[in-house]
């Protein structure tokens, strides 16, 4: 399968994809935050669909609209007290509504869109791959250096307060980071899938007990793994690589339920 | 008559939450050195109180001094140990060792580091040794039981080295023993190493002749400096009753 540029464009932007969510999204579920990522998706189709409608390129426009809801929601989370799982609730039906009033409005429900919805590797080029290249490099080098600080935030965010951490920057942060990945991702894995390449290798790597470090080691192991045998089984198979790849990490995650 | 600098310098502090008064008029300056149990009755407001001095809420009205400074500009908060009330009620399959949560004691020292400098690890022997938690160090924190969290967040607050400790019931759920240990230890803290301590607590009886003064809250204010002598029947029924309004403006602690 290799004897096509796309399929090789395709596992290098499916395995930077892996790497980006399974490590920001880690720090999503230690907050116990895991519906961020589901609903920033869905934001980003709204910017997907405005891209769309106004002839832009809706890769921008959908890190656009992710940055936007993403600090909307913290916002709202932070000033008015709002249960998060409500505040998310509500972005992700509203985000849902709003798209499929713009592109129906545009009269252009066709396959573009669709294949935001459940990814297509088929749609990756160079460019994408480039940009993907650049910002990998500045989100992970930003995990990285906050990495402790983060941990400590998703321990106790009261806590790392009174002990002088600038919670709200950090928090802000990450939730842009989240947005962005979760922007750049949704061509491959689609909109309705990205949620679970962010929460399931954390989520199957914490029933390991292996510590902090440890924890995000498999989870990019997990997350890694899941990618590229996902793709390879949507080549193969011909069916959605989002599809394929939730279905390879959703059976990772059965296997981490038998470990006691 | 101590001559000593303040830590906690507070006038006039005013809260109102959801239109109620939770803390009204409160003033008083705590010194370094002091060991002072705040206690009074549930809901009460000694949590909000320390969050407040903590900046974890802000106050309506009123100001507050932390070791000299404005709180607004105060920003040495590694020197304030704090430990929260519900400390040892987190999230049992949260990835952390003992060691890890003690570590982040440290973490504002080590702010935007790859790795922990390794010039920091024996204060984290340290601090564990002293809550005798050092034997528990690789143990995940959700496997421990109440108690033994209970000493790891007090040794994750003490590892920056703090002047000021701040405990908001530390002893829930520490058993007799346990608690006496406790006891001993942080009159230890006080007078070896000189660390201030605010100690929320419900039983003040057991530790009345180690502490240098007791404020008893129910939204306002009393203080007092001669814990042992006023601590009758007579004073409790009033501080956990309703009527502990009388400001009485006696010894330093004003
Ligand atoms: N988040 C909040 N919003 C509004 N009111 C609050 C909030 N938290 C506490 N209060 C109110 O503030 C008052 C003081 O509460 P606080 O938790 O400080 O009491 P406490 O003295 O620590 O009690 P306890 O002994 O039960 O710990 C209570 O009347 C409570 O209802
Ligand atoms: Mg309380």
């Amino acid at each position: 399968m290799f004897e096509y540029d796309f399929m090789i464009y395709a596992f290098l932007s499916g395995i930077m994809i892996a790497i980006l969510s399974s490590m920001s999204g880690a720090f999503i579920v230690l907050k116990r935050y895991s519906l961020l990522s589901e609903t920033l998706a869905h934001s980003s189709l709204v910017g997907v669909a405005v891209g769309i409608l106004l002839g832009l390129n809706p890769y921008w426009s959908s890190i656009v609209f992710a940055i936007i809801a993403a600090w909307l929601i913290e916002f709202i989370r932070v000033e008015f007290k709002i249960y998060s799982d409500a505040i998310l609730a509500i972005f992700l039906s509203g985000s849902l509504a709003l798209a499929v009033i713009i592109v129906s409005l545009a009269d252009s429900f066709n396959n573009s869109l669709f294949s935001y919805l459940f990814g297509s590797i088929l749609s990756v080029s160079e460019d994408d791959l480039i940009v993907m290249l650049v910002f990998s490099f500045f989100a992970l080098g930003t995990l990285l250096f906050i990495h402790k600080e983060l941990y400590f935030i998703s321990y106790d965010e009261e806590l790392a307060k009174a002990s002088g951490l600038n919670v709200k920057f950090y928090n802000y942060l990450l939730v842009s980071i989240v947005a962005i990945v979760i922007a750049l991702s949704i061509q491959i894995v689609g909109s309705l899938l990205i949620g679970a390449l962010m929460v399931i290798p954390t989520i199957s790597s914490l029933r390991l007990k292996k510590g902090l470090y440890g924890t995000l080691i498999f989870a990019l192991l997990f997350s890694i793994i899941s990618v590229i045998v996902g793709i390879s089984l949507s080549y193969y198979m011909s069916v959605p690589s989002g599809a394929s790849i939730v279905v390879v990490l959703i059976i990772i995650f059965i296997g981490t339920l038998f470990k006691k | 008559m101590k001559f000593s600098s303040s830590v906690f310098e507070v006038k006039n502090l005013c809260l109102l939450r959801n239109k109620q008064d939770v803390l009204k008029n409160v003033s008083f300056t705590i010194f370094k050195g002091d060991y002072i149990a705040l206690i009074g009755p549930n809901g009460g407001g000694k949590s909000t109180l320390v969050k407040t001095l903590l900046k974890l809420i802000s106050a309506t009205s009123g100001t507050i001094k932390i070791l000299g400074q404005n709180q607004s500009k105060f920003n040495a908060w590694d020197k304030i140990g704090y430990v929260p009330q519900r400390a040892s009620l987190l999230d049992d399959n949260f990835p952390a060792s003992v060691l890890d949560v003690v570590k982040m004691g440290l973490i504002v020292k080590n702010k935007h580091k790859l790795f922990f400098n390794s010039s920091f690890n024996h204060l984290l022997d340290d601090a564990m040794k002293k809550m005798n938690v050092l034997h528990l160090k690789d143990r995940q924190i959700g496997e421990l039981s109440g108690g033994q969290r209970q000493r790891v967040m007090i040794a994750r607050a003490l590892v920056s080295k703090p002047e000021v400790l701040i405990l908001d019931e530390p002893n829930t759920g520490v058993d007799a023993k346990h608690q006496k240990d406790f006891y001993v230890l942080l009159k230890k803290l006080n007078k070896d190493e000189k660390i201030t301590i605010i100690f929320i607590t419900h039983d003040i009886g057991v530790i009345a002749d180690d502490i240098d003064g007791v404020m008893f809250i129910n939204s306002t204010l009393r203080v007092s400096k001669t814990p042992t002598k006023d601590l009758s029947c007579n004073i409790f029924s009033k501080v956990y009753g309703f009527d502990a309004h009388m400001l009485t403006h006696r010894g330093k602690h004003v």
